[in-house]
């Protein structure tokens, strides 16, 4: 029986180098003499996400959302601090990216399905598995370099949405790609979410989306934890302050 | 639905790491993806000669033509070509020139690495620590072609493999490891900083003609120069490879060369250890 704490933050910091060039850089790998500038991108998240919750992670540009969501996928590591995670993460952001651009759409599924482990029947189910969820007919066999972002996006998602996560991370970017594909995919979630013991982490700028989908609601303000709790209060901190701009449409 | 299995994620463990638990990280990723490893080997040759009307024919055209033009310079222009141990020096200059089409790849592909493949680290979880070793593997697949077409040539010279070839394993071994060492620091550093692939870049021509690729080593009349010389890798395989095919010498016989290499080996294992273990955090951060 896994525990019931998927997700663990403890004192999360992430800290980036600025220096003043490349070169600083390159001494500063073998002495600490070199000046450099820290910024931090993370500082103190400390929470906890239990096995079925859905949260909704709200945060202006730069408030430290993708830093986040990069060290739960466990592409970024923290600078100090510690994260725990447990079951199979699918991201669903940056959807055009992950892929090889010199390689057709297929190809790159079944890149991925070979990055992944699976063998020859389940790479070829996946690969039936995007291509009808993509839908995007012959450029499937064009490289990707080709494709257009909402055409990326199709793939990206499709692929994503098709290893049945038990942790998945959706972030705004799916609103690539035109009306029907997205409604395609809000589907496609909600089924995923149906499952049971399915974690969703979901960032957005739409509170409206968010409150339809989440119970819990997470704010970042500058790299900090300004607010957790259940998601009307996290939408009404989020949105209090600046009364109903664009975000709110 | 496929089940992709994932390994719990525990980044405390990653961040409080030593260097021997940074090794034993290495080792366990090769071990869990040694079948990936095979694949994207395979994924790499087709990425470097896809797009091309002949393909997977430059492999072999490339240096083909570069040892045509050594040859016509040496031969033809500087008439300084005579036989090196009753061979004729196109065949002594093919055994030397052979493994050098692998080293070049891995000095100056091999060190781009992180830029080929940014997406295995910035956008998937992926064992970073392979990243170096299926490129090089791919490398390896046309130096073993490569190289049986060597042997074939020496054989149609009327030059029958002999017991000396038993050695050629051995070399083609120590040649990758080492460079997969190579491109394991180099890539991590070219990540980091441009300044390192340019400096890289700007040395192979120097490394290609200092490391007795075209001269014969065994005539240099210094011996501190041939000790130190000995100290270069490129030297050492490259006489490696004619002490299998011209010279029929074995690999114990000057020990010295051996324990030089030996010394390099273990040198480029701690830098490719000490900047994985310094950068292997950060390298998704900068690319």
């Amino acid at each position: 029986m896994k525990s019931d704490v998927v997700i663990e933050f403890r004192h999360v910091y992430k800290r980036y180098r600025l220096y003043r060039s490349q070169k600083h850089r390159l001494i500063g790998i073998f002495t600490k003499r070199v000046k450099y500038r820290e910024v931090f991108a993370n500082r103190d998240l400390t929470f906890e996400i239990r096995r079925g919750e859905s949260v909704a992670i709200f945060g202006k540009n730069g408030a430290g959302k993708s830093t986040m969501l990069k060290m739960i996928t466990g592409v970024a590591f923290p600078s100090s601090g510690h994260i725990k995670v447990d079951g199979r993460v699918s991201a669903l952001l940056e959807l055009t990216a992950g892929f090889d651009p010199e390689f057709t759409g297929r190809e790159n599924v079944q890149l991925r399905g070979q990055l992944w482990g699976l063998d020859k029947e389940e790479i070829l189910d996946l690969e039936k598995e995007v291509v009808d969820f993509a839908d995007i007919g012959v450029y499937m066999d064009q490289p990707m370099r080709t494709y257009s972002s909402g055409m990326k996006a199709r793939v990206g998602f499709a692929i994503s949405a098709s290893i049945n996560p038990e942790i998945l991370v959706v972030d705004e970017a799916l609103s690539v790609g035109d009306k029907a594909f997205r409604e395609k995919c809000d589907l496609k979630i909600k089924e995923i979410m149906a499952k049971e013991n399915v974690t969703v982490i979901f960032v957005t700028h739409s509170s409206a989306s968010a409150e339809r989908v989440c119970n819990r609601g997470i704010v970042l303000e500058k790299g900090k934890l300004a607010f957790d709790g259940p998601i009307r209060a996290a939408i009404e901190y989020y949105e209090g302050p600046q009364e109903q701009s664009v975000l709110s449409s | 639905m496929a089940q992709v299995s994932q390994p719990p994620l525990d980044l405390l463990a990653i961040r409080t790491k030593r260097y021997g638990a940074t090794l034993l990280d290495i080792v366990r990723e090769h071990k869990e993806y040694w079948r990936q490893i095979f694949q994207l080997a395979a994924v790499d040759l087709i990425k470097t000669y896809r797009g091309s009307a002949l393909g997977w024919l430059w492999a072999v055209i490339k240096p083909t033509v570069t040892i045509f033009v050594y040859w016509f310079a040496f031969s033809v222009g500087l008439r300084a070509s005579k036989d090196v141990g009753g061979f004729p020096f196109f065949l002594w200059l093919l055994a030397g020139i052979i493994p050098w089409f692998y080293i070049q790849e891995m000095l100056t592909q091999g060190s781009t690495n992180f830029k080929r493949y940014d997406y295995l680290v910035t956008k998937i979880r992926f064992p970073v620590s392979t990243i170096s070793t299926f490129v090089s593997l791919s490398k390896m697949y046309v130096h073993l072609a490569l190289l049986m077409i060597v042997v074939v040539i020496f054989v149609l010279f009327g030059y029958p493999v002999d017991v000396y070839f038993l050695q050629l394993p051995l070399y083609v071994a120590l040649m990758f490891v080492f460079f997969t060492l190579w491109s394991m620091f180099a890539s991590l550093l070219s990540a980091m900083s441009k300044d390192f692939a340019n400096v890289v870049n700007s040395f192979v021509t120097a490394i290609f003609w200092v490391s007795g690729i075209m001269w014969d080593v065994n005539l240099i009349d210094s011996p501190i120069l041939s000790k130190v010389l000995a100290f270069n890798p490129v030297t050492f395989l490259a006489t490696g490879f004619r002490n299998v095919f011209i010279y029929k010498r074995w690999f114990f016989e000057d020990t010295f060369a051996l324990a030089a290499f030996a010394i390099m080996l273990v040198g480029m294992f701690g830098l490719a250890l000490f900047t994985f273990h310094r950068l292997r955090r950060d390298i998704a951060d900068v690319l």
